[in-house]
């Protein structure tokens, strides 16, 4: 059979997947302090190996990884041509658009100015909206920007909103919910089914 | 680093000149005559009969006459309002092309593409279904052993929908969610719309093999176009069902097409060791409407770089 691989999100959100594999032949053989960037399973079946959140995505779609995990921020983010089958129903949090209070969303022809980590997305959700905007992209911090006037708004991702709360300002949208994923390469998963169909249903089961 | 010199370079045309000519000759062989697409195209035609006109990739260019004309962007519309000012419909009609088309690149650069292809024209339903499949399949074995056509028919989906009166934002969804098979995604919209009842629950399990799917898709209650889906899936697992390549093709009822223009049988071609599917096609009977005359059509694309890359792994 062939090996399959599997792209995780290096982090909280990747530890996390690798848990959902323990105590199933596909827990993953780790090397203490290794630094080494692909492990296995005991039978070998599984490669795992381990990069940014937002390559996960790229490896999966160009196919040099069979199967991610992945926070479904980032897959809204890339949009990339991969099949997402399955929820795993941790790291939730959602998109939210946020500001000082009491603020009018819509400006008739003015810009409205928002600061993300995420343009792509943003770009997306504000195209059907007929509302001028000005993205601008920040590194982190994203709360910040409101503050130091910067922008008018922010599109983040919000787990409990105390950052936002600590920093005065509030939920005025709630937009697409977020957790993390299992993703899957389309070529791959059709000669791969069988066996992808299993995996999925061991994560299901777990999840 | 080490570069290709110019008599390499060659060598290398050479073969794929080789690639393309073995094409074109089994697509002679079957039938087909050559067809060459016109380079420009008038503007106001372009948008008139392109689904969805991907506007910012077309290429204009303004011509002598202050008229504004497209650098080809696809092949299929191209030759289609070819022949249909052409074209009496009576005696069927096969052609194939082989020809470049542009589009504009993210930086601001034209790509320019091979882009191969055959339609049949005017065939019954039955024999087209068979022979373009026939074609695709046999195509794909030359390119590599370890092959899949992935089939299904667009018209299973399309016809319930169209007895369900939802939304046009709430069908975009289900079939966005569907096309990703995002089952929790969509069991979730099912339920919102009242419809976790219905055939629809159950549609990304209508995958694997010919006879497993349709007596799958069989099990529940359908109108009469998605009968006359199955039965034409029915049809080619007839034709198939004593040759080789039966076991090269899966069908996968959940299979949503990129474009609405198909009405029938749609498939992919996907080859093991390419991340991205080499030839894609399907029936497209009810888009020759607009040009006047409705007839029975079916052809396929392949993505000649991707061929042309598994080839040529195979040379070294």
């Amino acid at each position: 059979m062939e090996t399959l691989t599997i792209a995780i999100a290096k982090g909280r959100l990747g530890k996390k997947g690798l848990k959902l594999f323990e105590e199933t032949e596909y827990a993953i053989e780790m090397e203490e302090n290794s630094r080494k960037l692909i492990f296995n399973n005991a039978n070998k079946t599984i490669n795992f190996v381990f990069v940014k959140p937002c390559d996960v995505v790229t490896y999966v779609e160009k196919g040099v990884a069979d199967m991610g995990i992945v926070g479904r921020d980032t897959i809204l983010e890339e949009n990339k041509d991969v099949y997402e089958v399955l929820d795993l129903n941790y790291g939730k949090c959602k998109f939210v658009v946020a500001g000082f209070e009491n603020q009018d969303l819509i400006k008739q022809n003015d810009i409205l100015k928002i600061a993300t980590k995420y343009p792509s997305y943003v770009d997306s959700v504000f195209k059907s909206r007929g509302q001028k905007i000005e993205i601008i992209k920040l590194g982190g911090a994203i709360e910040l920007a409101p503050l130091m006037g910067l922008s008018e708004v922010i599109v983040d991702i919000v787990e409990t909103g105390s950052t936002l709360k600590d920093n005065g300002l509030v939920v005025l949208e709630d937009l697409d919910p977020i957790s993390a994923r299992l993703i899957v390469n389309k070529v791959s998963y059709r000669f791969n089914y069988e066996e992808i169909q299993k995996i999925q249903k061991v994560l299901g089961e777990r999840r | 680093m080490r570069f290709r010199t110019i008599t390499q370079e060659l060598e290398k045309t050479k073969i794929k000149k080789d690639i393309k000519r073995s094409i074109e000759d089994y697509f002679e062989k079957k039938g087909f005559s050559l067809i060459e697409p016109n380079t420009f195209q008038d503007y106001g035609d372009f948008i008139n009969s392109t689904v969805n006109p991907d506007l910012a990739k077309s290429v204009k260019v303004l011509g002598g006459d202050s008229q504004i004309y497209v650098l080809r962007p696809d092949i299929t519309t191209n030759i289609l309002s070819q022949i249909f000012a052409k074209w009496d419909g009576k005696k069927p009609l096969k052609v194939y092309y082989n020809s470049k088309i542009y589009r504009n690149e993210t930086r601001g650069k034209i790509a320019e593409d091979y882009q191969m292809g055959i339609e049949s024209l005017g065939e019954n339903q039955v024999n087209g279904d068979r022979e373009i499949v026939e074609i695709a399949l046999n195509l794909m074995s030359k390119v590599d052993k370890n092959y899949i056509l992935e089939l299904g028919s667009s018209n299973y989906l399309d016809s319930f929908f169209k007895e369900k009166n939802l939304t046009e934002a709430d069908e975009l969804a289900i079939k966005k969610l569907i096309s990703r098979k995002n089952r929790d995604g969509l069991e979730g919209k099912l339920q919102s719309l009242k419809l976790e009842n219905t055939m629809l629950m159950n549609i990304l399990d209508m995958q694997g093999s010919m006879e497993k799917v349709i007596t799958m898709a069989k099990t529940y209650e359908i109108n009469k176009e998605m009968k006359k889906a199955i039965h034409s899936l029915e049809s080619l697992n007839e034709y198939f069902f004593d040759k080789d390549v039966r076991d090269n093709i899966k069908v996968d009822l959940s299979m949503v097409p990129d474009l609405d223009y198909y009405d029938g049988v749609v498939f992919k071609g996907y080859c093991s060791n390419k991340p991205t599917k080499i030839l894609s096609g399907g029936r497209y009977d009810k888009s020759t409407e607009k040009y006047g005359l409705t007839v029975s059509a079916i052809g396929f694309i392949i993505d000649m770089n991707v061929v042309t890359e598994i080839r040529m792994e195979g040379e070294n």
